[in-house]
């Protein structure tokens, strides 16, 4: 008993002169935790949707939802109901696994050519042109996409024409796509992802390489040995962030820029459009919801894993 | 000391967010009219982009309705493009509205009745003036399991497919047109424009054309062919018809008589076309014409047939919560029979947006004794009209709204004739309750979508792809749909 | 009374460390000339590349510039053109004519992303900037805290109930400021810069002279992390500048819509209608012969890209190298 309150006591104790330890970086922490609080954990409970059938029969959201049918996994059938089920995941997964390698590659590329510059006037020049893109939305992409591509009078036909060969029919050859979607998602992102890596190399100590240079560093060797070792860090986490996207796709591209092209198909249909187009004609909330709930759970646990494998080899730049 | 700046800063935060709060949510304060009923304020949502001058029409409506019958009203408006999204989530989450735009195409109102969203007001519209001037099949169609959900837009009320030529052509060839009605009756004109016309696209399809379909589509692709009295339900693409119209457009595409990029190309107008085809209503011609910059000319592709959809192309619908649900028909009521309210509604303000012109005698003597024809026409204000455009359908019916200058006194006449003229399907009054095959019609979408629009405009043989769709049909369940349909559909049948 | 001595205090100590760090970047910038430079044929290569990359990203806007200088009629007539027959400033004119609503629009967006990038920025620096610290006891906690929501929402049905009925913001500014300030993708960013550039050593000497976690964070860890700081004010300034999806839940009041919600609007309704055209028939032509064409869609996309591409060079500022030395050796 007595040893017990004791111990009750000192953790009490230091539980209080934790708190106190820490009071100063707890209170720089709370207007954070309190935005959290309001805007992603109270309307977590949107997520009981997923499981219900829902109706309205009376007055307030919460009302209907409590009363509302539960329907436990129902919701969830129709992601598995089509015979492209196989498909669809693995051009959602292929599609993403190449962005968040290119994601990482392209930008990283840019970053380091862009601070070698001599010239810094022209580097901004660079920079702001490749923000460009990012301010398109996907709808007016594929207005100046449909330009080039269109089969009867867009641009590339014509040249085509123009050399002989015979106009290719752009929105029904599935072989084009992969690539054209994977070109015009760098297209779009990679002066908004080139700008965090930028940064980094700029946050980095200016001694290593004022040493490196005494000791004879060619430019080469300060990019493999001083440079890339310092962005570790920053392209570790962003990996493990991207790895939760994986069964998330990016609607307009998928779905705006191949015109909604039927026959393409079979390389352009992603999780995200398969499930806003079998939800059109029924509008059933809580399919929406259990579909959210099924691409953020495939995440979390990719997320795990990713943090755990990477805890493993470099506690250092693990998420958490 | 230096918590005591946090404290006060986090004072000041919380402060910022409650003013915030309070300015948008200040009381509301009552108001009596001159006949000392209290002045109630109605939130309606409709849909369209809102109008510049919404604001002072708004206030003349209101001083108006105030007055007559103790309402205000608050005009929402969201979006073509956002209007579903935005009403899903004001319907779901019981915010406070109570009048909404509903239709078979946006918001839709057969789910939202199903789903316990709107009033039933078949009692309160039972002795309203409405109830009696608004043609009997449309409260029919608005009608779901025999309760009635919203007021219907009186409008054109079955879907008429039209072949809509360019009258260029169909001069200098001088072409039967009202002889050619199906498909197959367009073919040696088709080849006389391909031969002569080298830059004329002799049949301009876009992505949003679908092949002509001779039944009622209940739930795409299954539903009852016009004309099937027996009520058999069945797959679009295994009917015979569509098998043949099939093949014939996939017999256009190789003959180069349709454009290349058909399925994906949206409307351009600088392609120069012979026919297209185009869903029409009574003087369709004159919009399509002012459109496209020149003259056209339609026909008929079949006779025009009453559908639950078609006849659902504009409802307005109460809030099952609302706190004033009479007030809100009595609103209704008074927007489908007030001759000024309805014009100003819909028109703007006298004066301002329109003005009244006169109409000749020998036009008003030709209208003699039809319905719907009023003392004068109204020349729109082209300066100050597009401050204030709204669709007609929106917020009424058609029927009490005055003809532009341009158009024939008796152009609502006309329309009363067509509907009266049109055909009921044999599936019109059935709703189907998808519910127990949802997971099943849920993967109809993607499937449609990816074969659809290359099958109707022949950009793909059907040979090949017709099996292929029907194996993917097949594998998403479309058999169960096609047996529980059957089955409703039955019950129906013997029920009326 | 000591608040304010203490604040003018804080005010002189960083006007001097400003100072000294300018002094420190011309240095820097004088040193980088000497001893640490690409030679001239790499660089006229990578000036090659970056010009042709460059090109690729401003070609279509270009584009779109043209169309929006296009004749409307001369655009129903031939289609998109590089070089159109005939030039219009019409849609320009139709804009500054109709111009109440887009300057009101204008007004909104600048105030909104103003506010909120400023806010964004203390909530993320403080926030990241106490996960970064070592010694933080609650570190595993609160960064369980952001990664949670990085991937599960309650979808927007749950956030409009929040935002209107709990927190009140309906048809407020407030909504369109306060659901964007935050999110722990910036965090974690900036977490990473400030533990990847801001050496332990730095920290603790500070502490070891008694300064208190904010004097740190305010004087110390700012003026080093300005890079990432300028990064994430970037990534919150277009994410702003950008947002529509807020306005069409939040804002029910025309008269507070931001720029990019009068664009996307109009995008998603022609867009709408056009694939609706089954469906409306004839009342979905009507309906889109009232919205505005093309060439002002166009000319729209132009006036609302613009000014946020000189946002750019004003963030790059802050952009560079080797201010940690100083910090150091001080």
């Amino acid at each position: 008993m007595k040893s017990n309150t004791t111990k009750a006591e000192k953790s009490r104790g230091t539980f209080i002169s934790r708190l106190k330890a820490n009071k100063e970086l707890l209170i720089l922490s709370m207007p954070g935790a309190v935005w959290f609080l309001f805007f992603a954990y109270l309307p977590l409970f949107g997520i009981l949707v997923a499981f219900k059938k829902f109706r309205l029969s009376g007055d307030g959201f919460f009302y209907n939802l409590f009363t509302s049918e539960t329907v436990w996994f129902d919701n969830f059938k129709f992601l598995f109901s089509s015979g492209d089920a196989w498909i669809i995941v693995r051009n959602t997964v292929l599609y993403n696994l190449t962005f968040i390698i290119l994601g990482v590659a392209v930008p990283v590329v840019l970053a380091l050519l862009l601070n070698e510059l001599k010239n810094k006037g022209m580097m901004k020049i660079y920079q702001s042109s490749m923000f460009l893109p990012y301010f398109l939305s996907w709808v007016v992409v594929s207005y100046c996409v449909f330009a080039f591509l269109n089969p009867e009078k867009g641009y590339f036909n014509a040249i085509i024409q123009q050399f002989g060969g015979k106009p290719v029919s752009w929105y029904t050859e599935t072989k084009f796509w992969p690539f054209i979607i994977i070109f015009m998602s760098q297209w779009k992102g990679m002066g908004y992802n080139t700008v965090v890596y930028l940064a980094s190399i700029c946050g980095i100590d200016k001694t290593y390489y004022e040493a490196a240079v005494l000791d004879g560093a060619t430019k080469w060797q300060q990019i493999r040995y001083i440079t890339l070792p310092l962005l570790k860090p920053v392209i570790t986490i962003l990996l493990i962030m991207s790895v939760g996207g994986i069964f998330k796709a990016d609607f307009g591209l998928f779905y705006q820029l191949p015109r909604n092209s039927g026959p393409l198909y079979p390389v352009t249909n992603v999780l995200d459009t398969y499930i806003f187009r079998a939800l059109k004609t029924s509008g059933e909330i809580g399919m929406s919801s259990a579909a959210a709930l099924f691409q953020s759970t495939v995440g979390f646990i990719l997320i795990m894993i990713a943090n755990k494998i990477v805890s493993k080899v470099d506690s250092e730049n693990a998420l958490f | 000391m230096k918590s005591q700046i946090w404290k006060r800063l986090a004072a000041a935060g919380l402060a910022v967010v409650m003013t915030a709060g309070l300015l948008t949510g200040c009381g509301k304060k009552t108001e009596t009219n001159s006949n000392g009923e209290e002045i109630v304020e109605l939130t309606w949502w409709q849909i369209g982009d809102a109008q510049k001058d919404q604001g002072a029409v708004l206030e003349k409506v209101n001083e108006y309705i105030a007055e007559k019958i103790g309402v205000k009203l608050k005009i929402n408006t969201a979006g073509w493009g956002d209007y579903d999204q935005k009403m899903q989530v004001v319907i779901n989450t019981g915010d406070d509205w109570d009048l909404c735009f509903t239709c078979s195409w946006a918001n839709n109102y057969l789910q939202n009745a199903n789903k316990g969203a709107f009033l039933q007001i078949d009692d309160y519209i039972k002795d309203t003036d409405m109830y009696k001037n608004i043609d009997e099949r449309f409260w029919e169609a608005a009608q779901v399991q025999g309760k009635t959900y919203g007021v219907p837009s009186e409008k054109e009320i079955g879907s008429m497919p039209m072949w809509v030529f360019t009258k260029e052509y169909v001069d200098k060839y001088d072409i039967p047109v009202e002889e050619l009605k199906s498909l197959e009756d367009l073919e040696p004109w088709l080849k006389v424009i391909k031969e002569n016309e080298p830059d004329v696209v002799p049949m301009y399809l876009t992505s949003s054309y679908s092949a002509p379909i001779y039944m009622d589509l209940i739930q795409n692709p299954v539903g009852i062919e016009y004309g099937d009295d027996t009520l058999t339900v069945k797959n679009l693409f295994e009917t015979e018809k569509m098998k043949s119209t099939l093949q014939t457009m996939r017999k256009y595409y190789l003959e180069g008589y349709i454009n290349k990029d058909a399925a994906t190309a949206s409307d351009d107008k600088s392609v120069k076309r012979f026919v297209t085809k185009g869903d029409g209503q009574p003087f369709a011609e004159l919009v399509w014409g002012k459109d496209l910059g020149y003259e056209v000319v339609a026909t008929p592709i079949m006779d025009t047939y009453v559908t639950n959809i078609s006849a659902r192309g504009a409802l307005t619908a109460i809030n099952a919560q609302t706190d004033y649900p009479e007030k809100a028909v009595e609103l209704l009521n008074l927007i489908n029979t007030d001759e000024y309210l309805r014009n100003l509604l819909n028109y703007g303000i006298e004066g301002e947006h329109w003005d009244k012109v006169d109409v000749s005698e020998d036009e008003k003597a030709e209208a003699q004794g039809k319905p719907y024809v009023y003392e004068n026409k109204i020349k729109l204000n082209e300066e100050t009209r597009k401050n204030y455009s709204v669709s007609y359908w929106v917020q009424g019916g058609l029927f009490n709204t005055y003809v532009l200058e341009n158009e024939p006194i008796d152009k609502w006449a006309t329309f009363k004739e067509f509907n009266t003229a049109s055909v009921e399907a044999p599936s019109f009054g059935f709703d189907f309750d998808l519910e127990p095959v949802s997971t099943e019609v849920a993967g109809f979408g993607n499937v449609l979508d990816e074969f659809g629009k290359s099958l109707y405009t022949g950009s793909v043989d059907p040979e090949e792809y017709l099996p292929k769709l029907q194996e993917k049909l097949e594998a998403t369940g479309i058999d169960k749909v096609i047996e529980e349909m059957q089955k409703q559909i039955d019950e129906w049948k013997s029920s009326k | 009374m000591t608040t304010q001595i203490q604040k003018a205090d804080i005010k002189s100590e960083k006007k001097i460390s400003e100072r000294k760090m300018q002094k420190q970047i011309k240095k820097m910038e004088a040193d980088e000339c000497r001893y640490n430079q690409i030679k001239t044929p790499t660089n006229v290569a990578f000036n090659i590349i970056l010009t042709i990359l460059s090109l690729i990203c401003i070609i279509p806007f270009i584009f779109v510039v043209i169309i929006s200088f296009t004749d409307e009629a001369t655009l129903t007539m031939n289609g998109y053109r590089f070089i159109p027959e005939k030039l219009s400033l019409y849609a320009y004119e139709y804009i500054i004519s109709a111009g109440e609503n887009i300057l009101r629009s204008y007004g909104v967006t600048i105030v909104v992303t103003v506010t909120g990038t400023i806010i964004g920025l203390l909530l993320t620096g403080t926030y990241a900037y106490a996960l970064s610290r070592k010694t933080y006891a609650y570190r595993k906690f609160f960064t369980t805290v952001i990664t949670i929501p990085m991937l599960f929402s309650g979808g927007m049905i749950a956030n409009y109930l929040i935002v209107t009925k709990v927190l009140m913001l309906k048809d407020s500014l407030w909504a369109l400021i306060l659901p964007l300030c935050l999110n722990s993708f910036n965090i974690i960013v900036l977490r990473t810069f400030f533990k990847t550039s801001i050496p332990d050593a730095v920290v603790e000497s500070a502490k070891i002279d008694g300064a208190s976690e904010w004097r740190l964070f305010f004087q110390i860890v700012i003026p080093m992390a300005l890079p990432g700081l300028a990064t994430i004010g970037l990534f919150l300034t277009l994410g702003y500048w950008n947002d529509w999806f807020n306005a069409m839940m939040y804002m029910d009041n025309r008269d507070l819509i931001p720029l990019q919600y009068l664009l996307i609007q109009i995008e998603s309704s022609i867009d709408w209608l056009a694939s609706n055209k089954a469906a409306m028939g004839v009342d979905g032509i009507t309906a889109a012969a009232n919205m505005p064409k093309e060439t002002i869609k166009m000319a729209i996309v132009v006036i609302s890209t613009l000014p946020i591409i000189f946002a750019y060079p004003f963030f790059q500022r802050y952009f560079v190298n080797g201010l940690t030395v100083g910090a150091v050796k001080e």
